[in-house]
């Protein structure tokens, strides 16, 4: 209780504290949102001063951040220069979107890579298992956008998927063909998604489980006649548990931030190209509540993952952590 | 029988709805004044899609400051008097005609009578007189408020009678009825409420209903899916019509789609998902030109486009600042002998061929040959001559060590960086290429890529580089936009921006040429002023000019009446005049 | 299990060979632009022609026609070895003109083709392996001494340690980094060399890459101290530094060595996006990460295949190294306590 506690109290002064840096860092960065404009010679500099200092933006970086911090309590997070409403509308409907296309990313990552790992360890060596570390040094030293363009490539060129399909809301269109819509949609940035999560895990869990199957107790288990699948799965993988849950916990974290190149690439109509867009033309306030709600999901996901490897590893909890 | 009735029922319903996809045009009555145009024809139905690299963010025609938004937003609304993309000449639109004053200062509009919004409601001199209110308010801060405003003072708007409305200049302006291309008209009977609450600029964000935008243009808005795809459908009452007496526009819905960068567009039009692309690049061109026998896709390669590319050494006062690297350096960048050895040494035909895959012109000046109107021909293009350039920098004190690098007459190495902006990847490609050319004269030039709004502050606000790489231009064929370039105080003055007193005599001269077109109302007598301003303008070599690329556009078999232009909206501007075609139809054209 | 080391030290041996020796082995010089043949596909070596067989390989010219480049077979142009070409420092430490085979001019031997200014690809792979791996492996070396520190401290010590340094990687990696990098390249001069460059570019990718392994390393930490030999290490008095190396860090190892073989071609690669915002290697240097960002257009992935040299040559040494790392841990593995 004390620990979830703790956890909170850190979590609450993590977010403050990012959302300070963020406002220093937004202002460290030459260029602001109406320069744009200044490339456009039929534009007058009175125009452009008169528009900075109607959304505020000629005020001192302390209070601009704290109307932010007051508009935040309104639940609005800011005001977006570009789409002239507020942040949070603009947010969460997107980030609906990119949610459901990462946590099935995670959901079938996953699912794929803990066994796919601790097979490839059982049978180190093997040809399988030299395919695969092909394979995954293919996909992790190359960049994900180039894996993205490649693979829309190949779709785009072969045509292996229809790439016009309904919108992702419609009212009017029967559930069933909606969700086969989304499904087909879907495919391309999931597999993308996949591809380039599953490389790093399977690799992860892979070399942990390698490395609890030449201790002792594992041998002792097989030399009672446990089997392998059981060995494996009971004894061996809980005790590699640890890289495997902080990774979980990575996972859990990047649900929002880490399908940004990926969406972009694809067209999904998630919070990566609104996102992006806002970096790249200085629509600060809607850059902040990204990287907010970014953080938020970072924080939930490093919790569960501790509170994961509480339940993994019972002796961590214990007194055994005294002395200090 | 009772059965055959309910099937047939089915049947027509189902085709009803089939068929119901945009609303069917209302019957032109004789009571409208429309717009004939006489050379179109096609048929009804169909949908069109176009991608788009970023999501509108605002249908508000007043506050948008986007393309990406004002490219919509363009299809939805109709302004007074249009810039036909083809002729590049001024046509009637909601103005029939317009009769100007013999000073050129009073323009009298005759609208035309009995058209209607995209909601049914009557247009007329009171939607004219609100709309100009909003623009040139100083509460609303329209970036097109300073188009109306000349010599600091505003345009003059008077309603003569319930379909005559006057503007007055403060003074002649050449032209002048350019400026009316682009300033929406604006429905009174949804808008002003909103405006007389101060409350305009939020109004007609993305999140407002269809049903509460309307505008005169050929579609009105059906449905924005957020991060996805804005839809437009027909608007029924639509003030133009074809050879045939048939109301515009042929298509039932015009969509959309956000797709994000160039090569997802192509990517997309090759998979069947868009059915236009605007500009490509000549690698993207060229790719699709290749499949062009096997999709019957339609390519238009236009010529030249109006923008131009240049390279501007920094020749602001830097005497505020603490840049003393860089004023070191200006001694040469002033230096017009300097500048000319920069040109001549510059192989353009690599840049057409390396850069612009040769779908593209190289540049003297800043009109190039797509501007058949203004373009002055009499301009020199000398070739590229290392001798040539070699020799300029000697005569300018200038001279080389043993290894070949260049020295100026102080001694100093000649050493100085171009940025650049690191998403444009022909511009990048022209630095690498000017930095080959320029080693080959000893000079050492590095090429810094910067982040695209970080070049724009180091250009415009903090004046902190040597040299950049940039392109302007593209908007019109006429001078007039083109004067905050070229004159002292204009915002875009970009080698020496913040001057106030022409500090050569050349710069003094396209001055006072620049006023005088601005006011000449014979185009003869315009052309003789601006073709002076451009030979100034290449001989002193203010901005030394690269390349300018061609206007590439597609469209796949099926799109009728297909004909892109050099302004923009490039594939956009005759929307109303596309139409899908049956298959046999494009059959037949392959 | 021996062989097998033996080759995959060889291959590592042999690859940083010739990225050391590139100057020798590449047959042009990396900027040198030939305007002539851009995007040109890989000469084709000819051993037979119509008098016969021969032992030594022969190229034509390409020409350029209408829709792509053809061989010019009029004139043949032998391989030579041994040559003398433009000049280079061999190492860094002296000048030579030798270069180990080209072809006699107006023809160009591109093994891996040209790019788009008609530079020899080939030759950029050799000189840009040298700048992206060192800078690959120092960026490497120094986020996994960061990450390790922080997450055995975090680990070991737990408690309010703990949470602040978690709580310290979590605002790492919430924060724009983009924006930060943006501050910095305003701050920096605009020209910087290209060895200052790569110092930066790899300081920049250490500091930010600590975070995750110091999370993976606490994580492992965090269950390594309760151990019964470590407490029984404790319990002898032996101090914390003791504890820590020796029975900490070997547990830790495995993980950072698979960090590494993931790291290594990760960062060569965040090179792409650093150069987006001006933080790579400048033209026209060459460096893997900046020839790589070229194939982030559709038509030139498509058009000129031949440009994904880098890439492969990237895959290729993360492969050696993966497997190398591989076998490095299950030698490890056999002196682990416990074992």
């Amino acid at each position: 209780m004390r620990y979830l506690g703790r956890t909170l109290l850190r979590a609450i002064l993590l977010l403050a504290g990012v959302s300070i840096l963020c406002f220093l860092f937004t202002e460290m960065a030459p260029g602001k949102f109406f320069d744009e404009l200044r490339l456009n010679p039929q534009v007058s500099p009175e125009t452009i001063a008169n528009l900075r200092s109607r959304y505020g933006l000629d005020q001192p970086l302390a209070v601009r951040y704290g109307r932010w911090v007051r508009s935040a309590a309104h639940a609005d997070f800011g005001y977006s220069l570009a789409y002239n409403a507020p942040v949070a509308p603009l947010l969460w409907g997107r980030a609906r979107n990119t949610l459901l296309l990462t946590t099935t990313a995670m959901l079938l990552t996953w699912l794929i890579s803990l066994p796919l790992g601790v097979w490839l360890a059982a049978r180190r060596g093997r040809m399988l298992d030299q395919a695969f570390s092909i394979a995954s040094s293919f996909l992790v030293s190359i960049p994900e956008v180039v894996i993205a363009v490649a693979l829309l490539a190949i779709v785009v060129r072969w045509r292996l998927l229809p790439l016009s399909a309904g919108p992702l809301n419609t009212e009017g269109v029967s559930p069933w063909t909606h969700v086969q819509d989304l499904a087909t949609r879907m495919v391309l940035p999931v597999t993308i998604l996949v591809f380039v999560e599953s490389a790093i895990i399977v690799r992860h869990v892979r070399a942990s489980v390698l490395e609890v199957l030449e201790t002792p107790f594992v041998q002792a288990a097989r030399s009672f006649g446990i089997g392998q699948a059981r060995v494996l799965f009971r004894h061996v993988l809980p005790a590699a548990a640890s890289p495997a849950i902080s990774l979980f916990g990575f996972s859990l974290a990047g649900l929002v931030s880490g399908s940004l190149l990926t969406e972009v690439v694809c067209g999904w109509p998630g919070l990566g190209p609104l996102i992006l867009e806002a970096t790249l033309s200085r629509d600060f306030y809607l850059v902040i509540g990204g990287i907010m709600l970014s953080a938020l999901f970072m924080v939930g996901g490093n919790l569960i993952a501790d509170v994961m490897l509480l339940a993994a590893d019972p002796r961590i909890r214990t007194g055994a952590l005294d002395a200090h | 029988m009772k059965v055959i009735t309910r099937l047939t029922l089915l049947v027509c319903l189902l085709a009803g709805v089939c068929l119901a996809v945009g609303p069917a045009p209302e019957k032109p009555n004789p009571g409208e004044e429309l717009f004939r145009a006489a050379q179109v024809s096609g048929h009804y139905g169909g949908q069109l899609t176009i991608g788009g690299r970023a999501e509108p963010k605002t249908f508000n025609p007043v506050i948008a400051t986007d393309a990406v938004s004002r490219e919509m937003i363009g299809r939805l609304m109709a302004d007074l008097i249009e810039i036909n993309r083809a002729s590049q000449q001024t046509e009637p639109a909601l103005a029939k005609s317009w009769k100007t004053s013999a000073d050129g200062r009073v323009f009298t509009l005759q609208l035309r009578k009995g058209i209607r919004f995209s909601d049914g409601h009557r247009f007329d001199a009171d939607d004219v007189l609100f709309s100009f209110a909003v623009y040139m308010d100083e509460n609303v801060d329209s970036p097109q408020r300073d188009l109306l405003i000349i010599d600091g003072k505003p345009l003059a708007v008077t309603k003569i009678d319930q379909y005559t409305v006057r503007f007055t200049l403060p003074r002649p302006y050449a032209a002048a009825e350019r400026l009316f291309d682009g300033l929406a008209m604006l429905p009174r009977h949804l808008l002003e409420k909103p405006y007389r609450e101060g409350k305009f600029i939020q109004s007609w964000s993305l999140n407002t209903s269809a049903n509460e935008v309307a505008g005169l243009g050929p579609f009105r808005l059906k449905q924005y899916v957020p991060g996805e795809r804005v839809v437009l459908e027909r608007n029924p009452y639509y003030w133009k019509v074809d050879s045939h007496n048939d109301r515009l526009p042929y298509l039932d819905e015009l969509t959309f789609l956000f797709v994000g960068t160039e090569d997802a567009q192509v990517m997309r039009f090759e998979a069947g998902a868009t059915n236009m692309i605007s500009r490509l690049s000549s690698e993207n061109y060229n790719l699709l030109n290749r499949e062009r026998n096997r999709t019957g896709a339609q390519l238009s390669d236009l010529g030249p486009s109006l923008e131009y590319n240049f390279v501007v050494f920094n020749q602001n006062d830097l005497s505020s600042k603490k840049l003393d690297a860089i004023v070191r350096k200006q001694k040469w960048f002033r230096d017009l002998k300097f500048r000319q050895a920069v040109s001549a040494a510059i192989e353009r035909d690599a840049i057409v061929r390396l850069v612009y895959g040769t779908r593209g012109t190289a540049l003297w000046g800043n009109v190039g040959p797509g501007n058949k109107l203004w373009v002055n021909s009499a301009i020199a293009h000398p070739q590229a001559s290392t001798a040539t350039a070699r020799e300029l920098l000697r005569s300018a004190g200038f001279s080389w060590n043993p290894s070949g690098q260049l020295f100026d007459s102080s001694g100093a190495r000649v050493e100085f960086s171009i940025i650049t902006s690191s998403s444009n990847t022909q511009r990048m490609k022209m630095a690498t290429l000017l930095q080959d050319d320029l080693s080959h004269l000893g000079m050492q030039v590095h090429v810094v890529p910067l982040e695209f709004r970080a070049l724009v502050d180091r250009v415009f606000q903090s004046f902190d580089y040597d040299a950049a790489i940039m392109g302007l231009g593209g908007g019109d064929a006429d001078p007039n936009p083109e004067m905050n370039v070229w004159t002292t105080q204009g915002t875009s003055h970009l080698w020496h921006l913040n001057e106030t007193q022409p500090e050569t005599a050349w710069e003094g001269e396209i001055d006072r040429l620049m006023q005088q077109q601005m006011v000449t109302i014979d185009y003869n007598k315009r052309k003789q002023l601006y073709d002076r301003v451009q030979h100034l303008i290449s001989e002193n070599l203010p901005f030394i000019f690269l390349a300018t690329p061609n206007v590439l556009a597609a469209a796949d078999s099926r799109v009728g009446n297909f004909h892109p232009a050099i302004l923009d909206p490039y594939t956009l501007w005759n929307v109303d005049e596309l139409y899908i075609r049956t298959p046999t139809e494009s059959a037949g054209v392959r | 299990m021996r062989t097998k080391t033996a080759i995959l030290i060889a291959a590592l041996g042999a690859l940083h060979l010739a990225l050391l020796c590139a100057g020798f082995i590449a047959p042009y010089d990396p900027v040198a632009q030939n305007r002539e043949v851009p995007y040109a596909p890989p000469t084709r070596l000819h051993l037979h022609d119509a008098s016969g067989w021969h032992l030594r390989p022969f190229v034509f010219r390409w020409t350029l026609a209408d829709d792509g480049y053809l061989e010019d077979k009029s004139h043949s142009f032998p391989v030579h070895l041994w040559t003398t070409g433009s000049s280079y420092k061999f190492l860094g430490l002296f000048e030579t003109t030798r270069h180990l085979f080209s072809v006699d001019s107006p023809a160009t031997v591109a093994l891996f083709g040209t790019d788009g200014f008609g530079r020899d690809e080939f030759s950029r792979v050799l000189y840009g392996g040298q700048i992206s791996v060192a800078a690959g492996i120092a960026a490497t070396l120094i986020a996994l001494l960061a990450g390790a520190l922080f997450g055995v401290i975090a680990g070991y010590y737990g408690n309010w340690t703990d949470q602040s340094l978690m709580a310290g990687t979590e605002l790492f990696l919430s924060l724009p980094w983009l924006y930060f990098l943006l501050g910095v390249r305003a701050f920096l001069p605009l020209h910087v060399s290209p060895v200052r460059t790569f110092f930066l570019l790899t300081c920049v990718i250490g500091l930010i890459g600590w975070a995750r392994p110091a999370r993976l390393v606490r994580g492992i930490v965090l269950s390594s101290r309760t151990r019964n030999y470590v407490l029984a290490a404790r319990s002898f008095g032996a101090s914390d530094l003791h504890v820590i190396r020796e029975h900490i860090l070997p547990e830790v190892l495995g993980v950072l060595m698979t960090q590494a073989t993931v790291l290594v071609p990760r960062y060569i690669a965040a090179e792409v996006t650093l150069s987006f915002f001006g933080l790579g290697v400048n033209e026209p240097v060459a460096s893997w990460g900046n020839m790589l960002s070229t194939l982030q257009q559709y038509s030139v992935l498509v058009s000129y295949a031949w440009l994904l040299a880098p890439a492969g040559a990237l895959v290729i040494t993360s492969v050696i190294y993966a497997l190398l790392a591989d076998v490095v841990q299950s030698r490890l593995e056999f002196q682990q306590p416990g074992n």
